[in-house]
């Protein structure tokens, strides 16, 4: 597996490829809130982030703030522990 | 209870045509007791095919060719229980919206209908989990989370949630009239498929009604701005619930290596986009014809 920092560029990376119109992505910012991951792309996103960490994720409703911000991505996904 | 007369005045409505009449009759007549119906097998065997072959995620790759039988049945089962999961999950998300809208100002003559799909909706997801259960012993989670699309108003809204309904039933529908009918398959796998089939062959025709007439109501009282989002919303949607069915859980639970790979090389596949467009014709082909989703390859433009 790769370290942390490896697969937040990574996930920046697929993220910025999806958004041509978008230079960077700030660590803190609310990638739902600001429809860089919108309910139709989730899906997609979540089997990505496990293709990373080579883990099934946790998907349900209480789980949606791991997955706001490449912070949150990082801390509660790529280091859960 | 009495609908307030001043609410029903501010939401006039849309006049949907006696093909409600009709279905609704429909339902009455064909009525059967689902909790009757079926023989339960104890269990059935891991070898023989749980789904018919040309469904399955692999069809028309070399995965075909490059995986034994005994994995390909594996799988079957597995994208099987899957396809009866994403029911249970399709279900209860188009059961939420109908329950909000029955016997509401606005829906006072879809509402005797309302009243048979949610009976017979509710029937589906039983059978459908038992089935998960029996067999597989789960069913998968639901992975779908449903955010925010912003403001929009409630008729846009209705538009949204009803092309929902109507995308997920004809994708369903597509893999239930195939299996229905598959010789290849166990008694109850094409008794499931084929009752389902039955039933939604009704929840169509009024969804197709329902989604033409809330399009044309948007259309007319909505800015040309949020309907070309809401028709771009639907059309990203129909993309969205297909690629669902490739699912990497289910390529691991079936004991092939590299799930994940797999996944994206299915999805990258020219052989699939032509299948998918196949499972998909019928969806896109009235909604182009009616103007709901513009013109040409559904797969085209897939970004957010």
């Amino acid at each position: 597996m790769s370290s942390a920092t490896e697969s937040i560029q990574a996930v920046k990376e697929w993220l910025l490829a999806k958004h041509p119109e978008l230079d960077d992505l700030e660590p803190n910012l609310d990638l739902i809130e600001n429809r860089v991951i919108d309910s139709l792309g989730f899906m997609d996103f979540v089997f990505f982030l496990e293709s990373l960490v080579e883990r099934e994720l946790d998907v349900e409703a209480g789980s949606v703030d791991a997955f706001r911000t490449l912070r949150s991505i990082e801390e509660k996904i790529f280091q859960p522990d | 209870m009495a609908i307030p007369q001043e609410a029903v005045k501010q939401k006039p409505s849309r006049g949907i045509s006696a093909t409600l009449e009709r279905i609704t009759e429909m339902s009455v007549d064909t009525y059967y007791n689902p909790y009757k119906m079926f023989q339960w097998p104890e269990s059935l065997p891991d070898d023989q095919w749980w789904m018919s072959r040309e469904l399955m995620t692999v069809a028309n790759t070399r995965f075909t060719e490059e995986l034994n039988e005994s994995q390909l049945k594996a799988l079957s089962k597995w994208e099987s229980i899957y396809f009866y999961s994403l029911n249970v999950h399709g279900i209860r998300e188009l059961l939420v919206e109908v329950v909000a809208r029955v016997q509401t100002p606005g829906y006072e003559e879809e509402s005797e209908f309302f009243h048979h799909f949610i009976g017979e909706e509710n029937e589906h997801m039983w059978f459908f989990a038992k089935f998960c259960w029996n067999y597989g012993k789960k069913i998968y989670p639901n992975r779908k989370l449903s955010f925010s699309i912003g403001e929009t108003s409630p008729e846009i809204e209705s538009f949204l949630v009803f092309s929902r309904i109507l995308i997920f039933e004809e994708i369903v529908d597509f893999f239930n009239s195939r299996m229905g009918r598959d010789e290849t398959l166990d008694p109850i796998i094409r008794q499931v498929n084929s009752i389902h089939h039955q039933d939604e062959s009704r929840h169509i025709v009024f969804g197709r009604e329902v989604v033409k007439k809330l399009h044309g109501y948007i259309c007319e009282h909505e800015s040309e701005d949020q309907v070309r989002a809401a028709e771009k919303y639907v059309k990203r949607y129909i993309v969205a619930s297909i690629q669902s069915l490739y699912n990497p859980i289910v390529y691991k639970d079936a004991g092939i290596p590299e799930p994940y790979k797999m996944r994206t090389e299915l999805l990258a596949d020219p052989a699939r986009r032509d299948v998918d467009r196949k499972t998909l014709r019928r969806t896109t082909d009235y909604m182009q014809k009616n103007g709901i989703i513009p013109k040409g390859d559904i797969f085209s433009e897939l970004s957010n």
